[in-house]
């Protein structure tokens, strides 16, 4: 309070000095105000990061030790909030395996159970609430996602004279939201899954801008997940617990997928809709689909993101 | 030195001002952040992945009582079974039969039991062509009519696939026609969807409906 501008010797006559030091003080006193109470939001941190997290290098760049410790970090803090023992991997793209996903328009029914089977596999905040899944509710006859509702709920589906089109991360060869990353959190591995490291994103979202999917969600809080709820099976590009401040998306289940299993929404799928594979397998599901199957290529393929997520029809 | 006396009170009032506010703002006494409300919770039902029938090769898989299909505790065996229809050439169910719904084709069409049933074979089925299969083989009995459905079942695009994708590194399940339709109304019934997405910020009450417009 020493250093007031009232304290050093000025030409001015006293009283001007002392409206410029009324003024001076109170413009002080509003400004240090100000700035408590931007420094406000601080308190309502419940978790700091801890200087590991804060050191931690970035994904690429990690070394198998780094990523060892990295992994026991992660199971700690998962333990320490949920009281539940993840099983945290970093799983690696497979050689010579690019995923590709086809979905059947024709026998989609539109019950959601993809969604919520996701929630739960993929450890998505339940309040507020996070789903990488829209179904579209769409009039027969139109492909317009303008003309479809996504908050239907009626007795029973499926609806005379609609179908429906469930929408989530395309995986695009040429994602968009890749580009926009300012801090490269976000890159397409040689798999085609496009992943997100939530420990390097800034949550700046300009990724949640530049999709044309909607895919991408941003936990404005923390999230919270009832710990009976926890899939303890984690990956560290895949499902673990996300902080407050990051976006996230569909991956097509890296936990799963990238050991050889189906993805959490195709075996939960009761109309057998969902299809996921290798498309450089000649003989597997997707490329089968692909190669005779009516497929409506792509959602939105005018943008020039050319997704991996297939829809074709039955006929 | 009346200037030095009028810096200090204002200087203490200052630092009143501004240690008040800073107690304020710790305490918290306004501008609190909107609570989140805390969403229901999905029922666990929804996220079962078993099929909601049961088919016979699973119950001979699982070494399950097969009384229920043993038709000789009640027919005699070796004698032809007779089909009765009413005066608008509707079969006839039997009361001892009324579990079944008979609802295959349109227009009551396929409404003749030894269309896949034999008469005087009532444990085996029957394709059309005159192949004789068990219980469990019934797939193929539906692709001797469905055929493109069959092929597509083969070919992994039509049923559900659970399991594995990559078949050298575990088990890879793919579910048999009835493990999902009822072989005698096999269109699937309408359901209870799961519940729609909630707002961010729901203010009152379910989700508003988006219009469909035109």
């Amino acid at each position: 309070m020493d250093s007031q501008p009232n304290d050093t010797p000025t030409p001015a006559p006293p009283d001007m000095n002392r409206r410029g030091f009324l003024r001076t003080s109170a413009m002080f006193a509003a400004g240090a105000a100000a700035l408590t109470a931007s420094l406000k939001p601080l308190l309502q941190l419940k978790d700091f990061t801890s200087v590991d997290k804060f050191l931690q290098k970035y994904y690429k760049e990690m070394t198998p030790e780094d990523m060892e410790k990295v992994l026991k970090r992660i199971a700690d803090d998962v333990e320490r909030q949920y009281q539940v023992r993840p099983h945290v991997r970093d799983l690696k793209p497979m050689d010579g395996v690019e995923f590709v996903y086809a979905l059947n328009l024709t026998r989609c029914i539109g019950c959601r159970k993809c969604v919520h089977a996701c929630v739960k596999e993929n450890n998505q905040s339940r309040s507020p609430e996070i789903q990488y899944i829209r179904v579209l509710k769409m009039p027969h006859g139109s492909l317009d996602v303008e003309k479809s509702e996504h908050n239907y709920s009626p007795e029973a589906v499926p609806e005379k004279g609609f179908f429906y089109m469930p929408v989530q991360c395309q995986q695009c060869r040429n994602p968009p939201c890749v580009k926009v990353c300012p801090v490269h959190a976000t890159w397409q591995e040689k798999d085609g899954i496009t992943v997100i490291d939530y420990d390097w994103c800034i949550g700046c979202r300009y990724c949640m801008a530049a999709c044309p999917y909607g895919a991408r969600h941003f936990n404005f809080t923390k999230p919270t997940i009832p710990a009976d709820r926890l899939n303890p099976e984690m990956a560290y590009l895949g499902n673990r617990p996300r902080s407050m401040g990051v976006t996230e998306k569909c991956h097509f289940c890296v936990q799963r997928t990238r050991a050889g299993r189906y993805p959490a929404c195709v075996e939960v799928c009761p109309a057998g809709a969902r299809k996921f594979g290798n498309i450089l397998d000649p003989e597997s599901e997707v490329s089968k689909i692909l190669s005779t199957k009516r497929v409506f290529i792509q959602l939105k393929e005018e943008l020039g993101t050319s997704p991996r997520f297939f829809y074709y029809f039955d006929v | 030195m009346a200037y030095n006396k009028k810096t200090g009170v204002v200087l203490a009032v200052l630092f009143t001002v501004f240690a008040l506010l800073t107690a304020a703002f710790s305490l918290d006494l306004w501008g609190k952040p909107a609570p989140v409300k805390q969403l229901p919770l999905v029922n666990k039902e929804l996220l079962k992945t078993e099929t909601w029938r049961r088919s016979y090769a699973d119950l001979v898989k699982d070494k399950e009582p097969l009384d229920d299909f043993d038709c000789y505790t009640c027919h005699e065996e070796g004698k032809k079974q007779v089909l009765k229809f009413d005066d608008k050439n509707q079969l006839v169910i039997p009361d001892e039969h009324k579990d079944v719904v008979m609802g295959h084709g349109t227009h009551g069409r396929n409404n003749n039991c030894f269309n896949c049933h034999i008469d005087d074979k009532l444990n085996e089925l029957q394709t059309r062509d005159g192949r004789s299969l068990k219980f469990e083989e019934s797939t193929q009995l539906c692709g001797s009519c469905h055929g493109p459905t069959l092929r597509d079942w083969e070919a992994g695009s039509h049923g559900r696939t659970s399991g594995y994708w990559n078949r050298a590194l575990g088990p890879f399940k793919k579910q048999d026609c009835v493990n999902c339709h009822n072989p005698h109304s096999p269109k699937f019934p309408g359901r209870k969807p799961a519940p729609a997405p909630n707002h961010l910020r729901e203010s009152s009450g379910g989700p508003e409906p988006t219009p469909i417009k035109d």
